[in-house]
């Protein structure tokens, strides 16, 4: 089990595998559906600055945040897949969800040295591991808020790294989803 | 019934606590078995972790997953059971206590028709906002009114589908798209193992209804050889939990068959239900 620390260097993410079991520990972002294309139309449009927050060597859970808990949703959902690239491209260095993504989404990675995690929705688990919370921008759409969490020892498995990705066992599956 | 409208809404509201927090004997034992058969350790270590988040949602009342669901309700009467008047309001008002006490997750889309598609007007912040959906109703003999609860995730939705097959006079022919559809959704739903759920019926209204009375039926353990041949076939393709890999992609799959028309044609709803799946309780009056 290896334990990173957020923020992450470039060189933590090289040194790391698919199939890596790793915990995740410090401050990460939350986003889903709603806010990671949202966040993306920012970066392009150049308002990153207002929002006042630094996303290298971030990490980026696809969670909502509410009192039901936190778990991951699916990855793989148009909204939260499309963002990946940019996000990336902007320092993003883990993004953990779950789900399998597609070969195009596979080499946009690559190409940012950015790694994707997958991790169970053991949400009854996680609350332990759940140390802070805040909502930080996008306040109106309510549990699908950009948060802030500080986590410790974070459980993850590395599934997509440096264009290798566990799901290309089965080939692309992604072309189902459409 | 002999039962007040308070005590409707109380019972309805800790059997939907229950479904949401709880797993089932039979489950549990599926889990065990599937630890037992698993040779992927990080398979297994997923297995071990969904069954000790289970022990932990029991014991301390937490929702199993943060997606809490959709509230569906499934009621089987008695045909010489009376439904007190009230009785279904008794049961909306169960069921929003309920999601307040869990508590449920707030996602209650607001807004008229067109917001609520776009989801363009913000969400309710109440967890009972998550309104019931169209309860179904079963005739059965006796005095007794059954009520289970499930609660519908949405991942399993994205991965679901009703529609008919040609089934060409042929059983193999059937399971073959029937195993085809779960591949498909199973290699893209995250939190696997899955649960399959089957309806075959004649109108796709029909077909999804019997799909949700097979999740209300459906025992681990108690596994019909066509519902074992369907697990067997698609755990070859060892996609495994959560993608990882290993021998168990599907723990269990439940299949209710209903009546048919002379056709060439059947039409089949398919739920690829999720690593909680099916979170459901009962009640009975």
């Amino acid at each position: 089990m290896l334990r990173l620390v957020t923020p992450l260097s470039q060189d933590q993410i090289n040194n790391l595998k698919v199939l890596d079991n790793i915990t995740i520990s410090g401050r990460i972002l939350t986003g889903r559906d709603v806010v990671l294309p949202k966040l993306v139309r920012i970066i392009e449009n150049n308002g990153f600055k207002d929002l006042k927050l630094s996303l290298e060597g971030s990490v980026i859970f696809h969670t909502a945040v509410s009192p039901a808990g936190i778990g991951p949703t699916s990855s793989n959902k148009v909204d939260i897949e499309s963002s990946i690239p940019a996000l990336s491209k902007a320092g993003v260095k883990i993004h953990l969800g779950k789900g399998s993504l597609s070969r195009a989404t596979v080499q946009a990675l690559k190409e940012h040295g950015s790694l994707f995690a997958i991790t169970p929705p053991v949400s009854a688990l996680f609350g332990a591991k759940v140390r802070k919370q805040r909502a930080i921008a996008f306040l109106e759409e309510g549990m699908e808020a950009l948060h802030e969490l500080e986590v410790v020892d974070f459980p993850a498995i590395i599934a997509i790294a440096h264009g290798q990705s566990i799901f290309d066992q089965g080939g692309d599956r992604h072309e189902y989803l459409i | 019934m002999n039962i007040s409208y308070k005590g409707v809404i109380e019972e309805v509201a800790e059997t939907l606590v229950s479904a949401s927090t709880t797993f089932r004997p039979d489950q549990i034992q599926a889990y065990r078995n599937a630890i037992d058969r698993e040779e992927n350790l990080n398979a297994k270590w997923v297995l071990e972790t969904i069954l000790e988040n289970a022990e932990v949602a029991a014991k301390k009342r937490l929702p199993l997953c943060d997606d809490t669901g959709i509230p569906h309700v499934f009621l089987d009467v008695g045909n010489n059971a009376g439904l007190p008047p009230g009785f279904f309001k008794a049961v909306e008002n169960g069921v929003a206590t309920g999601l307040r006490r869990l508590p449920g997750r707030p996602m209650a889309v607001l807004g008229d028709e067109a917001d609520r598609i776009s989801q363009s007007a913000g969400l309710s912040q109440d967890p009972a906002d998550v309104s019931l959906a169209p309860i179904q109703i079963r005739s059965v003999p006796g005095s007794l009114v059954q009520l289970t609860v499930l609660m519908l995730g949405g991942g399993p939705e994205i991965r679901g589908k009703t529609q008919r097959i040609f089934h060409k006079h042929s059983i193999d022919v059937a399971i073959e798209e029937m195993v085809q559809w779960a591949n498909e959704g199973a290699s893209l739903l995250g939190c696997l193992p899955c649960v399959l759920a089957f309806g075959v019926g004649r109108t796709n209204i029909e077909a999804a209804s019997l799909a949700l009375e097979a999740m209300k039926d459906g025992n681990f353990l108690l596994q019909n050889p066509l519902e074992k041949r369907i697990t067997e076939a698609v755990n070859k393709a060892k996609i495994g939990p959560l993608g990882l890999g290993g021998n168990n992609t599907v723990l269990a799959t439940f299949l209710k068959v209903g009546p048919q028309r002379a056709s060439g044609v059947r039409v089949v709803s398919l739920r690829v239900g999720c690593c909680f799946d099916p979170r459901r309780a009962t009640l009975t009056f």
